[in-house]
């Protein structure tokens, strides 16, 4: 590993983080903007993280502060991946071991919302992991390799060798940032059926350094997204950008969905779009 | 010296078990099976040393084992017909009497084939298999030791059936070595009949309806299996002449040829593999005693199919039977991932999810590059480890409790916590990485790069089997915590237990070392591709878990916050008060969706094209 | 540095959790009402949790009577710390007109230790609003002598 490997490392490890929690200040402020409301200081995701930090509060279980720390590392470590261009299908690996973690501690919860939020997360994986692999599969195929450096290296931007894999990026995207009609696991809003689902029991510091997780694993797959068109930074950057522009329009103006129609109805259709997509790209 | 070795690995297990057989007493028993771990792993180690090598010992190559082993061919269908007569089963008599004029046929009316040039050859495929039986196999005999004593206390039998059990259980052990180690076609083929005679026997041991129905059906699925495979020999004797595997499996041998025989003999692999639609079998075979499904499951008997695909894989590259063969992988890889999210009885989930990581290594000797085949070997040795630890820890929970559903091994780790613990970490190790399994797949999704079909399959395997093995951990462990009167297990049953959980890991540590081994000197860089990422993500592992366990610690020792729950946490834990004022139970339970990966639909549906599929591959190497 | 954002963020992001402890409702829908865009709480950081877990201001409303009193002090006591409660309208300081009623406990304080009192009847969303304000201030200066 060379030294400029090694500072790009470094650079994904205390950048992406920091970028992710401005992405949900931007997704809030732009949220409220949309409601017709004034909405926070574009800091308030580092407000609450801080407050968070110095909570006082009695853990749900015994588990749960273990689960959380490796979840943040596996979140911050598919960073570490990404940002020094390594192979992005591990990258994709190590984040779903991330979101795994989540999933395992809220399991080791004392509240049945935990729990059915535990459940609905793993469904909630179950339907973006295939769309998102074969999406990666067909940037991949594309690019002649699996690196992130090859992706970002095509002189033609790949969104046009790949249209059909934008709805299940959207897809991907509406979940991980949970938002609706897919905020099933962590019901976002208060008064949801679930409380907070996945997140109920976790609070305190735990819950800080989840949402710090949450941020690095919406860097990632918003990286991803950008590498449709990857010609340069301020592109990547405006892709990205329309990403999240469309995911929070989705999000205000649908309700949610049940996991039973994410899973049978929605999952199957961005995928079979993709595997179009990825078949496509083999023939020609 | 390596002869003795060999002697040892393949002779000594069944000396074993017939002395358990004669010596009945339980001291002796333990005695003669420690011993055959110890010697099983001595001899494994000394030939992994001086690998790889050929050699020609005379119990395997001399003029008399020939003649043993054309005269199993005839004898072994005899038996298998004889039970068939006793149970009045039509396929295993029809099966067995198709088998006997396979039989005949080679042996009379096609000319003899030369001996091969050497009885035994061990290169890295044989090596892994080798190594796989003689560590796994051990400590899964030793684990059976203590099990089979609560086992025969649970049915209260007078009379111990243990002597022939143990018999049965070695002598498969040295079974399996044989065929790992053998270099001559007829020879092989004795030995995986006889693997279909141990399989047999075991899968009927308790004597139930079941069980014995169970058995006939492992029967006549592995009977058709040794037809698929005799069949092929018979035709490459026909065509070539040879009987010698590294000769037949030379790709420059087959340029121009037709691949029947190859397809043939990868059918019976599948079948051995319990690839769909021949899953049946595999799933009955769950009645039997744990030791017996671990056995079957994670170190033989499935193994024998993976290690035929991966030996045929050189002459599978670029092919229309390997592109067939790499599809039929990668299909019972998917469905058999969708049906294990459907389960709740444990062990077949542990069942359909052995079907389907085996389905992954076809999928890779189906591609048959050198990338994919070390992939495919780095699986079945991993998952040897990983599933055998799974296996044991599910046989003694249910145990423990009398019940194999997950729903009752729910919370599990107050009860048995050392074994609920292996058993959380052997399902994180299947679908987290940088641990092995995870790894493997990983290896397998990039080396199927050519074919975007398997890849999709591969992917939606790879999805539905993290979401059951994480379900699956969650649910033992369900936020318990160790209680104060937690069972003690005998060292003979946690020693094995932890032994295959550290396999399981330094195998997966080892996993680019182990990989670049297999591979031509050319591509052997350990740290090529994506696999010099690996020891950074370990040692980041390790750190995490030093700070995982710091954080554990800590919040042990204070106490836990009231659930919020929709009601009044009341002082009995798992009850709130709710409407009437009363103390109601809170019962959770795991949403199978029975609707969407029901077993009945997927084993129609798939069953079906997977049918279609073998037939293509029979087909099309035809045509 | 880091420390004072810390401290600083203590008092930048007030999570409040609303429980209606038998208000007519008149309380609860003028500080549902300041959600809404005419007068977004959110701007101070405010978001409106259902989960204890997660709340650092407690919101009450509603004269409290012995059966939700129970309620109302397991909803209090699973907050982390440091926490505010805030007890609105007449009902919730004092028990408003059904002070004397044979079920009623007579006001939020007589469960939980009441930080901050707002009168009305129902109270305004501005005087609710104001209240957060001024559980913040109080909040800081404890924090700011611990």
């Amino acid at each position: 590993m060379n030294l400029t490997t090694f500072y790009l490392a470094i650079g994904g490890l205390i950048l992406a983080p920091l970028i992710g929690g401005l992405v949900a200040g931007v997704d809030r402020v732009i949220t409220a903007r949309l409601q017709s409301r004034m909405g926070p200081p574009l800091m308030q995701p580092f407000f609450d993280v801080g407050k968070l930090m110095s909570k006082v509060i009695a853990p749900a279980s015994h588990w749960q502060g273990m689960f959380v720390r490796w979840a943040l590392i596996a979140s911050l470590a598919s960073d570490v991946l990404l940002a020094s261009g390594a192979d992005v299908l591990m990258c994709f690996f190590v984040q779903a071991g991330s979101a795994c973690f989540v999933a395992m501690g809220a399991f080791n919860g004392n509240s049945p919302y935990s729990k059915i939020g535990a459940q609905r997360e793993l469904f909630q994986m179950l339907a973006y992991e295939p769309v998102f692999l074969v999406a990666i599969l067909c940037m991949a195929k594309a690019s002649g390799g699996f690196d992130a450096f090859s992706f970002m290296a095509s002189q033609q931007p790949l969104l046009f060798k790949m249209p059909l894999i934008v709805p299940g990026l959207i897809f991907v995207v509406l979940i991980k940032l949970r938002k609706s009609p897919f905020d099933i696991a962590a019901s976002h809003h208060m008064h949801q059926e679930v409380v907070r689902g996945v997140y109920t029991d976790y609070a305190g510091r735990d819950f800080a350094l989840l949402e710090i997780a949450h941020w690095a694993d919406v860097t990632v797959v918003l990286w991803i997204c950008s590498f449709l068109w990857a010609t340069g930074p301020l592109q990547m950057l405006a892709v990205a950008f329309i990403t999240l522009m469309i995911a929070l329009i989705i999000d205000n103006i649908s309700a949610r969905l049940t996991w039973r129609t994410m899973l049978k109805r929605v999952a199957p259709i961005t995928l079979i779009l993709a595997i179009a997509n990825l078949v496509w790209l083999y023939v020609e | 010296m390596t002869e003795a070795y060999i002697g040892l690995l393949v002779l000594w297990p069944l000396v074993a078990g017939l002395a358990c057989l004669v010596l009945r007493g339980p001291g002796v028993r333990s005695a003669l099976v420690l011993a055959t771990g110890a010697a099983l792993a001595v001899g494994g180690l000394a030939l992994a040393s001086q690998a790889p090598f050929t050699a020609n010992p005379g119990f395997l190559a001399s003029e008399t084992a020939m003649h043993i082993a054309e005269a199993a061919a005839f004898i072994l269908p005899v038996y298998f017909l004889f039970k068939g007569l006793q149970g009045k089963h039509l396929l295993v008599i029809l099966f067995s009497i198709a088998q006997l004029g396979l039989a005949s046929v080679s042996a009379f009316m096609v000319p003899a084939a030369p001996a091969a040039q050497s009885a035994v050859v061990l290169d890295g495929l044989s090596l892994a298999l080798m190594l796989v039986v003689c560590f796994a196999g051990s400590f899964i005999c030793i684990f059976a030791l203590p099990y089979m004593k609560h086992h025969e206390e649970h049915l209260h039998l007078k009379v111990s059936r243990q002597p022939g059990f143990f018999l049965i259980m070695l002598a498969f052990l040295g079974f399996m070595n044989g065929l790992a180690l053998s270099n001559d076609l007829h020879l092989f083929a004795a030995f995986y009949e006889a693997t279909t005679l141990c399989s047999f026997l075991l899968i009927g041991h308790d004597q139930t309806a079941e069980a014995k129905k169970s058995a006939y059906r492992a029967l006549w699925m592995n009977i058709l299996g040794g037809m698929c495979l005799h069949a092929g020999i018979i035709l490459i004797q026909k065509q070539f002449g040879l009987a010698d595997i590294q000769q037949i499996v030379n790709p420059a041998l087959w340029t121009g040829a037709s691949l029947l025989p190859i397809a043939f003999i990868a059918a019976a692999g599948c079948i051995k593999a319990a690839q769909m639609p021949f899953q049946p079998w595999l799933l009955g075979a769950m009645v039997a005693p744990t030791p017996v499904s671990a056995l079957l499951h994670s170190s033989t008997m499935v193994k024998v199919g993976v290690f035929v695909c991966l030996r045929l894989s050189p002459v599978l590259a670029g092919t229309t039977t390997g592109k067939i063969l790499c599809l039929v992988g990668a299909f019972t890889f998917f469905a058999t991932s969708a049906m294990a999210m459907g389960q709740s009885n444990a062990k077949k989930i542990l069942a359909y999810s052995t079907m389907a990581n085996l389905g992954l290594i076809i999928a890779c000797a189906g591609i048959g590059t050198p990338i994919a085949i070390a992939a495919g070997i780095v699986l079945m040795v991993i998952h040897a480890a990983t599933k055998g630890l799974l296996f044991l820890c599910v046989g003694d929970m249910e145990q423990t409790i009398g019940s194999r559903d997950l729903e009752d091994l729910r919370g599990i780790i107050a009860k048995s916590p050392v074994v609920a613990f292996a058993a959380v970490a052997g399902s994180m190790a299947m679908v987290l990485p940088p641990l092995g399994m995870l790894v493997g797949k990983w290896a397998a999704l990039e080396a199927a790069a050519a074919s975007p079909i398997a890849m999709v399959m591969m992917t939606l395997g790879s999805a539905l089997s993290v979401v059951c093995w994480v379900r699956f951990a969650g649910t033992l462990m369900a936020g318990k915590s160790v209680s104060a009167q937690h069972a003690h297990s005998s060292a003979l049953t946690s020693g094995p237990i932890l032994s295959m959980l550290a396999a399981a890991v330094g195998l997966g540590m080892a996993a680019p070392w182990l990989n670049s081994m297999l591979l031509p000197p050319a591509l052997a860089n350990p740290m090529a591709g994506g696999w010099g990422l690996m020891p950074p993500l370990f040692i980041l592992a390790m750190i995490g878990w030093i700070i995982g366990m710091k954080v554990l610690r800590r919040q042990s020792a204070v106490t836990l916050a009231t659930p919020y729950i929709g009601g009044l946490p009341s002082n009995e834990p798992g009850t709130f008060v709710g409407a009437l004022g009363r103390n109601w139970v809170l019962s959770e339970g795991n949403p199978y969706a029975a609707e969407i990966f029901g077993e009945p639909q997927w084993t129609k549906i798939g069953g079906a094209l997977a049918t279609a599929l073998l037939l293509a591959l029979l087909g099309g190497a035809f045509i | 540095m880091f420390g004072s954002f810390l401290k600083k963020s203590q008092i930048k992001s007030p999570w409040l959790m609303h429980f209606d402890c038998g208000s007519c409702n008149g309380c609860d829908i003028e500080t549902l009402a300041c959600l809404t865009p005419v007068y977004d709480v959110e701007r101070f950081g405010i978001i409106n949790v259902g989960n204890p877990r997660h709340a650092d201001v407690l919101v009450v409303t509603g004269t409290v009577n012995p059966r939700n009193a129970v309620i109302l002090k397991n909803i209090y006591d699973q907050m982390p710390t440091p926490k505010l409660v805030i007890a609105i309208g007449a009902c919730g300081c004092s028990g408003g007109v059904f002070r004397d009623a044979p079920n009623v406990l007579g006001g939020v304080d007589k469960v939980i230790p009441v930080d901050v009192y707002v009168p009305g009847c129902p109270a305004k969303p501005e005087a609710i609003m104001d209240a957060v304000v001024t559980g913040l201030a109080k909040l800081g200066k404890i924090l700011e002598v611990a």
